[in-house]
């Protein structure tokens, strides 16, 4: 499991914090709702299990990239109490960061493969 | 409540004990949200269609189950070092095997189809996860957490072979206690009601009055069993099926030894049913009951060309006989 990265170390983020910190970034969610958002956003491609997603939850509090909104019932699905979670300002910095990093990536990507040796 | 939500229940039921394979202080803070989100997709997979989705997702739950239960202990290990004393450590860790045991063990078994028996609904060099809870016994722990139920005429049940339990079986059942079955001209009556069959496979090499008449007499390959079941419970020229027993017939019915040949199969000698066919693989009945150095050779050499791919996460099914409409 890699761990975040805060901005003490820095580095490239794992897809599933990435995607985590991109699915908080508009709104805060519940646990399933980060999981649509993330399968959305990846065109299913990336389908986060409770394990993985939970996993990467706690380890972001930690690093507090993240925090825990209260907890309420989504009315679209029950009237089971859910915990929210919404983005830090330093989940912010971090994934604008990383959107950089990767924007970047893209660049140079591009401009290798524009060659025509691939 | 949706109509799925039996099933659904049970397997957040199974997935609330698989979460105790994760460290403690994670399970009790993240648990519950977890268990929120297994229903919210399980529910989600009951609204897609598709096996293959469906299987998709099982193998996908278990994938992240398997690695984030190893990775979590291994971070809690990691943080808590030294403060925990060695025992803690190890009872842990033993909890956490405990579970695995019991997943492998009671969940779920692996099994492979070394004979044609079934040929026609399962092949030889089928490999299959077989279901251990549905026909778990009463009394065993499975009941009280999960909902089980009784194998039924027409289901594919895998089980201890009774004259030697040392070997798997796999057939299908034809009685339940208390049917009285016989076969003429290898069509099976049941309780006086001629059985079709459409899962059944007729391949005679050769007549056989025993096997396609049955009962008649006991012959040279009946087993002691089977010759109990001569002695005791044919009635008339029908098998009477006794108590706690079931009566199973291959699907290649005439080249299957079964209930016909060595008697009922006890209750208690039920394991489960197959879930579906992981790998099948095309290779001789004596390979498949022993791996040996050629067949791992063979394999090797020709897992690409041998493995029947599309048999690949097939489901073999219950399927019920007709019964016709009057009597015998």
């Amino acid at each position: 499991m890699p761990e975040p990265q805060t901005p003490h170390e820095p580095g490239p983020l794992s897809p599933p914090v990435f995607h985590i910190l991109l699915a908080l970034a508009d709104e805060e969610r519940h646990g399933y709702g980060i999981m649509q958002d993330v399968a959305r956003q990846t065109g299913g491609v990336l389908q986060l299990g409770p394990g993985t997603l939970y996993g990467c939850l706690k380890r972001m509090l930690a690093a507090g990239l993240v925090e825990e909104s209260d907890e309420r019932p989504d009315p679209a699905l029950d009237d089971e109490r859910r915990r929210y979670y919404r983005m830090t300002r330093l989940g912010k910095r971090v994934v604008h960061a990383e959107a950089e990093r990767l924007a970047g990536a893209v660049m140079v990507a591009r401009t290798k493969l524009a060659g025509g040796n691939v | 409540m949706t109509p799925q939500s039996g099933p659904i229940n049970m397997f957040c039921r199974i997935y609330s004990i698989l979460l105790y394979a994760y460290p403690r202080d994670f399970r009790l803070q993240y648990g519950i949200a977890m268990q929120q989100v297994f229903r919210d997709r399980c529910r989600e997979m009951a609204r897609a269609s598709g096996r293959l989705s469906k299987l998709r997702f099982a193998t996908h739950i278990a994938a992240d189950w398997l690695t984030t239960t190893v990775s979590e202990r291994g971070v809690a290990v990691w943080s808590a070092g030294r403060k925990k004393t060695p025992r803690n450590f190890v009872t842990e860790w033993a909890v956490t095997i405990a579970i695995y045991l019991f997943a492998t063990t009671t969940l779920v078994q692996a099994y492979v189809v070394p004979t044609g028996s079934m040929e026609g609904t399962i092949r030889v060099g089928d490999h299959m996860l077989v279901d251990r809870m549905t026909y778990a016994k009463a009394g065993s722990i499975g009941p009280h957490i999960l909902p089980y139920h009784e194998p039924e005429r027409g289901d594919i049940l895998v089980f201890l072979y009774p004259e030697d339990i040392r070997q798997t079986y796999v057939k299908r059942v034809i009685g339940m206690p208390g049917d009285h079955i016989r076969l003429d001209r290898q069509q099976v009556i049941r309780n006086g009601r001629r059985l079709t069959e459409p899962y059944v496979q007729h391949i005679a090499t050769y007549p056989d009055a025993y096997r396609d008449n049955f009962p008649l007499a006991p012959e040279a390959n009946t087993t002691p069993r089977g010759r109990d079941m001569f002695a005791r419970h044919v009635i008339n020229g029908e098998v009477i099926v006794p108590p706690q027993t079931l009566f199973v017939l291959g699907d290649n019915r005439e080249n299957s030894e079964d209930s016909r040949y060595w008697g009922f199969v006890p209750r208690s000698y039920v394991i489960g049913k197959p879930l579906f066919v992981y790998w099948s693989y095309d290779a001789p009945t004596a390979d498949l009951e022993e791996w040996s150095l050629t067949h791992l050779l063979d394999v090797t050499q020709h897992f690409f060309t041998r493995t029947r791919w599309e048999r690949t996460l097939m489901v073999p099914r219950s399927q019920s006989a007709q019964e016709a409409g009057g009597a015998e």
